[in-house]
């Protein structure tokens, strides 16, 4: 799983450091073809509030993306983004509710909480040198095991109002306050890989790492510290449900963040065998997630094809990636 | 004594069978429950699904694959065979054969997908998982059929002494399997594809048939699975398989496969499901809370990966 085949190898020198811009071109005509068709519809759909609602939910899938992404940068996955979210959401709980903390305390407390469980994803990884999947999938049950002994799974009803009321607050009418904080984390992470040493140390410990330990690169390091930024990712994507659902549910996250973790990365054009990130792409493929979600149920299709219809898009879009990167390859190469 | 003791340690299931052993004597000190004939019959029930999920993942994982849509195929067959019965009112041995046409037909839309297209087995199954799981819920909308034959149910239920009918299965699967990857071609086949692709390759073996194979196999490992929990639980319920995942992966490497295939271990794949069940079991009579078992499922894998980390060491084939 962790050996790249030679296959992936020949895709990925094709690839432009921050995933193809016409793939991105291709994903925002699909949403906005979406926006066309929900809109025509069920006029509903472009109602103020449904546009904030939409906007709302689009933060957190943004942030989940990201929190997946910063890990696939370097080759590996992340199977625990959904328990550590939740984990980092039951420690805001305890500190504002329980110990009364200031509110900027009890979020730091948060990401904080969300560091360090993805720094022992890191050193765990790192030190035994088994793949990124199986740790975190044990760990991720593991984080999850521990909140709910701890919490007994009861909910924090009673946080500070603000906390609430922040994601209540509406910008020009429509936008949620959230989605801009979502924004400026790309924007954030955009810098890093672009334009910081360690961005571009990241990208080519994912790329290739043993090239990468020869030019200097500590390999081990890196890759730790991406699991770090994706503990703090995770734990920010569940702060911003608990300002959604002004409460801190022992139910938000777990395992049904797991596929909008991979749609948005995989949608937008990470590639799962590292060494390069797709920011913009992420927030697209996120917004396309987040549309059809919110589409689906203003047409009252209903949840229940939903799920159908995510894992349908999902392959549809690595096949289609698929083909596109060996049909670029065979114009490149010429008729054999 | 010294090197009888090292060569016990370095066979996989040494220590499964030992932990196995003194958890069993700890229990039955513990709690006087623990060896009546009726919990010994609700461990063993629980067993006859769990290994069966667990064998579902072992065949992937032996040829180097993975299938996330373990859990989300055995409830969409859960539900088929569910509703054949009960909407269609097919007689059971029709419906059986269907259920695991349909396992193995899911299985086999994963294989063809990840050998075909070459892509990450793990992407694709995970957007299979999600797919399989769509039309289970848009099928039924969340809604169980509750109206099983009565000689299903009754075989879910009846026993012999502290042996339910339901462990028929799962004895004759091992015993299939064991004998599968032990002495038949394909069998062999699957590790050598799994253990040295190219040097599997080179031997002219076919990898893309053998990896569809691992995958239809997985996926009619899953069905057999789902038909037994429908028997267990007397319906066929939609959250059925909702949370296989873990275990499944828990399972096979506990007993010590290789996560980068080609090695795997029937017994020891039973030892720790027998394990997992004895854990599970010792909770329940503790009166602890049942959060625990996921807790300490995930810090067994953990375990059980560094274990078999440092016997690779050891042994000099890490």
């Amino acid at each position: 799983m962790t050996e790249a085949s030679p296959e992936t190898l020949v895709i990925r020198r094709r690839r432009p450091m921050l995933g193809g811009a016409s793939a991105q071109v291709g994903l925002l005509a699909i949403v906005a073809a979406f926006w066309f068709v929900f809109s025509s519809l069920a006029p509903g759909f472009l109602s103020s509030f449904n546009l904030f609602a939409l906007g709302r939910s689009l933060a957190v899938d943004i942030v989940i993306g990201f929190s997946q992404m910063v890990v696939l940068a370097t080759g590996g996955m992340n199977l625990a983004v959904g328990s550590i979210g939740v984990c980092a959401v039951m420690m805001s709980g305890f500190l504002l509710q329980d110990l009364g903390l200031p509110i900027p305390l009890g979020l730091a407390g948060a990401l904080a909480l969300g560091g360090v469980l993805g720094w022992m994803n890191g050193i765990a990884i790192v030190k035994t040198g088994v793949n990124a999947f199986i740790i975190t999938l044990a760990s991720a049950s593991l984080f999850l095991g521990a909140m709910l002994i701890l919490t007994k799974a009861v909910p924090y009803n009673a946080l500070p109002p603000e906390v609430g009321a922040f994601g209540r607050l509406r910008l020009f009418g429509v936008v949620s306050p959230l989605l801009v904080i979502a924004v400026a984390i790309g924007a954030v992470l955009v810098v890093l890989y672009r334009f910081t040493s360690l961005g571009r140390q990241i990208l080519a410990a994912g790329a290739n790492p043993r090239a990468a330990a020869m030019s200097g690169v500590p390999v081990g390091r890196v890759i730790v510290i991406s699991h770090v930024l994706s503990g703090v990712l995770a734990a920010a994507a569940g702060l911003m449900v608990i300002a959604r659902l002004g409460a801190a549910m022992p139910a938000t996250g777990g395992e049904e963040w797991l596929l909008p973790s991979f749609l948005g990365p995989v949608l937008g054009g990470t590639l799962l065998s590292g060494g390069s990130v797709a920011v913009i792409g992420t927030m697209l493929g996120a917004a396309l997630v987040t549309t059809i979600r919110s589409g689906l149920l203003v047409l009252q299709i209903g949840n229940f094809w939903l799920q159908l219809f995510l894992g349908l898009i999902l392959l549809f879009a690595v096949l289609v990636d698929r083909y596109r990167s060996v049909y670029a390859e065979r114009r490149s190469v010429g008729p054999r | 004594m010294s090197g009888l003791l090292r060569r016990l340690l370095l066979v996989e299931w040494s220590g499964l069978a030992a932990a196995i052993v003194i958890g069993a004597v700890v229990l039955a000190f513990l709690s006087p429950n623990f060896l009546t004939e009726f919990n010994i019959y609700v461990m063993l029930r629980s067993f006859c699904v769990s290994l069966l999920v667990g064998f579902a993942q072992m065949v992937t994982l032996g040829v180097g694959q993975m299938n996330i849509s373990v859990g989300a195929l055995g409830g969409l067959v859960a539900i088929s065979f569910g509703g054949m019965m009960e909407v269609l009112g097919l007689p059971i041995i029709v419906a059986v054969p269907l259920a695991l046409a349909i396992g193995a037909l899911g299985g086999l839309i994963n294989g063809l997908l990840t050998e075909r297209t070459g892509i990450n087995g793990f992407i694709i199954t995970l957007a299979t998982a999600s797919a399989f799981t769509g039309i289970n819920l848009g099928i039924t909308e969340s809604i169980p059929f509750y109206n099983m034959p009565p000689a299903l149910v009754a075989f879910g239920e009846q026993r012999f002494l502290a042996f339910p009918y339901l462990l028929i299965a799962p004895v004759i699967v091992a015993a299939l399997l064991g004998l599968f990857f032990a002495r038949t071609v394909p069998g062999r086949q699957l590790l050598a594809v799994g253990g040295n692709p190219q040097a599997a390759d080179l031997s002219g073996i076919s990898r893309g048939r053998v990896i569809v194979l691992a995958h239809v196999l997985s996926g009619g490992l899953a069905a057999v699975a789902a038909v037994l929990a429908v028997a267990q639980l007397g319906s066929a319920q939609p959250t059925i398989g909702a949370d296989w995942l873990l275990l499944s992966f828990a399972a096979p490497i506990i007993g010590g496969a290789a996560l980068t295939g080609g090695y795997i271990s029937v017994l020891g794949t039973t030892f720790a499901v027998i394990l997992i069940a004895l854990i599970e079991n010792g909770m329940v009579l503790a009166k602890v809370d049942p959060y625990w078992v996921q807790f300490l499922l995930g810090a067994l894998i953990l375990a059980a990966v560094w274990l078999n980390r440092w016997r690779a060491v050891r042994t000099g084939t890490g």
